[in-house]
């Protein structure tokens, strides 16, 4: 009790006294800094933020004000209501198929774990087959000749780096491909890129259960076809959309431009 | 002197002036005592504007404005597929929650009659056997998560294939690409807890696959599969990502998923 007599605290905040009650509480005087001031004070960051933040309402302020169009509010589909409603309304639908699929078709379980016999046919889930297929490009994993006919990497290894490059691919997508184009005639290029990206996710599935499928398709036919048939695919679209490009957007400038007759 | 703080508003005053029946008044004072202790009046804003926006006439999109396309609702359906792995995933949540009740993690042997069968195995046999709607409960389980990876991926391809990922979605393109490894994740820790043949080899394959990955391939294979063979310590493991951890993370991802598509809206092609 001494100590706090003798040395007291050092009095920060005006040296009034700090009532905790929270009535102490004095309302802003005009020497009081208004909350717009203490942001203008601020440096650095929060400065630039805050200047930032001024420019893009102002921004947002001028469309607003230059649009004739009182449409043009409208930018995306609203998820709330809109798109919840309509989704909720297929909600208990989709519940049923649920519910209807578990009755109908009850899953199986296999034997007990045993690790010393190894079944003949050893499969992950079905939408597990892509990665497992990527794992079986063995033959793919390039021999070097400067190793000496070497591999680079085990092919065990070689896999998974597979799985890596076609997941970073499709994550890369939308900073490769940009543009205004939506719609797959807008851009056959990328359109084709998807089909063949599907075309390979179903070949590559069934490499992966090649065993299953040797009575029906050589192997060697199937590891053949697996790379051939997604840019076959992917050709084919590609193809089509183009042809189609050009009528699609000649009636789509048509309606756009009698919406709105250029000046 | 008294303490006792003076209510400035005087709501209670405020409510005796008013003639008011006894559903409106125990109404008020529930409001008014929440409302002092939340300060809800705050987040009512919110709420209001929920409420008024569901009455609203819907406004036209911005293909039905342009007439860019009147077909467009031949689409719709796909464009339901992210909502339909959400709800998938609710029923699988609620359906697994209750396997939970019944299930053991444990890869010692069982007392269930069969030859090699684990604690694990049996009591997903005395789920399917002896339990009330325990078949159909393990049914519904599993089909709605395979209809979630289903709709996940089918959803994946429609935002592809209408451009949606484009600016300003990258971010939640590639959010989108996490959740769905993630569920994959959690299909494939789920399909390896009945402990059965098919769960084993496919176990196998993982601790193979962990270990060719470079570099950290055997410490990724210690940390998820607790060593290079299968055993007790595989299995609690996938239990723990199933039940405890992946639905965290997922719901969480989930969340902020849908959050972002809510501040966007949906992007239309056009």
């Amino acid at each position: 009790m001494t100590d706090t007599e003798t040395d007291p605290e050092p009095a920060t905040d005006g040296g009034e006294e700090v009532r905790a009650d929270g009535t102490g509480i004095v309302a802003p005087d005009d020497e009081t800094p208004t909350w717009r001031e203490r942001k203008e004070r601020s440096q650095g960051l929060s400065r630039l933020t805050y200047e930032y933040f001024e420019r893009a309402r102002r921004e947002d302020q001028d469309l607003r004000t230059e649009s004739t169009y009182v449409e043009r509010d409208v930018l995306a589909f609203p998820t709330w209501p809109h798109e919840l409603i309509r989704n909720l309304s297929i909600t208990f639908f989709f519940v049923g198929m649920i519910i209807f699929l578990s009755a109908a078709l009850p899953p199986h379980i296999a034997a007990p774990a045993d690790p010393s016999t190894t079944p003949a046919i050893i499969l992950p889930d079905w939408y597990l087959y892509w990665s497992f297929g990527l794992l079986k490009l063995g033959p793919l994993n390039p021999e070097l000749a400067i190793l000496g006919g070497e591999k680079l990497m085990a092919d065990r290894t070689y896999g998974v780096v597979a799985n890596i490059v076609v997941v970073g691919f499709i994550s890369m997508v939308p900073f490769i491909n940009k543009g205004a184009a939506r719609r797959p005639v807008e851009q056959p290029f990328w359109a084709a890129v998807g089909v063949f990206g599907v075309t390979f996710a179903a070949t590559i599935s069934a490499l992966s259960v090649k065993n299953l499928l040797a009575p029906v398709i050589d192997t060697h036919l199937l590891f053949d076809l697996t790379f051939l048939l997604p840019f076959v695919t992917g050709f084919i679209s590609y193809g089509l959309l183009k042809t189609m490009r050009e009528g699609y957007m000649f009636s789509l400038n048509r309606r756009y431009y009698r919406l709105r007759p250029p000046k | 002197m008294s303490l006792e703080p003076k209510d400035e508003m005087d709501h209670g005053n405020w409510m005796e002036s008013r003639d008011l029946t006894p559903i409106e008044k125990g109404y008020l004072t529930v409001l008014v005592w929440l409302d002092k202790r939340l300060r809800i009046v705050d987040y009512l804003e919110i709420v209001e504007n929920l409420y008024y926006k569901s009455n609203m006439q819907m406004p036209k999109s911005h293909t039905e404005q342009y007439n860019l396309d009147n077909k467009f609702w031949y689409w719709y359906p796909l464009y339901a597929l992210g909502s339909l792995s959400t709800i998938a995933y609710i029923v699988a949540a609620i359906s697994g929650a209750l396997l939970g009740f019944y299930y053991a993690p444990a890869a010692a042997a069982g007392n269930c009659g069969i030859d090699g069968a684990t604690v694990a195995y049996c009591s997903i046999t005395t789920i399917m056997t002896d339990l009330n709607f325990g078949f159909m409960l393990r049914s519904i389980h599993r089909w709605s998560a395979q209809v979630m990876t289903a709709a996940v991926f089918l959803h994946m391809l429609r935002v592809y294939f209408t451009g949606a990922y484009k600016e300003p979605r990258e971010l939640n393109w590639i959010l989108g690409i996490v959740l769905i490894s993630l569920t994959m994740v959690f299909g494939y820790t789920g399909y390896l807890l009945p402990w059965d043949q098919l769960a084993f080899w496919a176990g196998q394959i993982g601790v193979e696959m962990s270990l060719s990955i470079p570099l950290a391939g055997e410490w990724v294979a210690q940390l998820l599969f607790g060593g290079f063979t299968l055993g007790q310590a595989t299995l609690q493991r996938m239990y723990i990502l199933h039940v405890f951890f992946l639905p965290f993370v997922v719901t969480t991802l989930i969340a902020i998923h849908i959050g972002i598509v809510w501040m966007q809206g949906i992007a239309e092609p056009h």
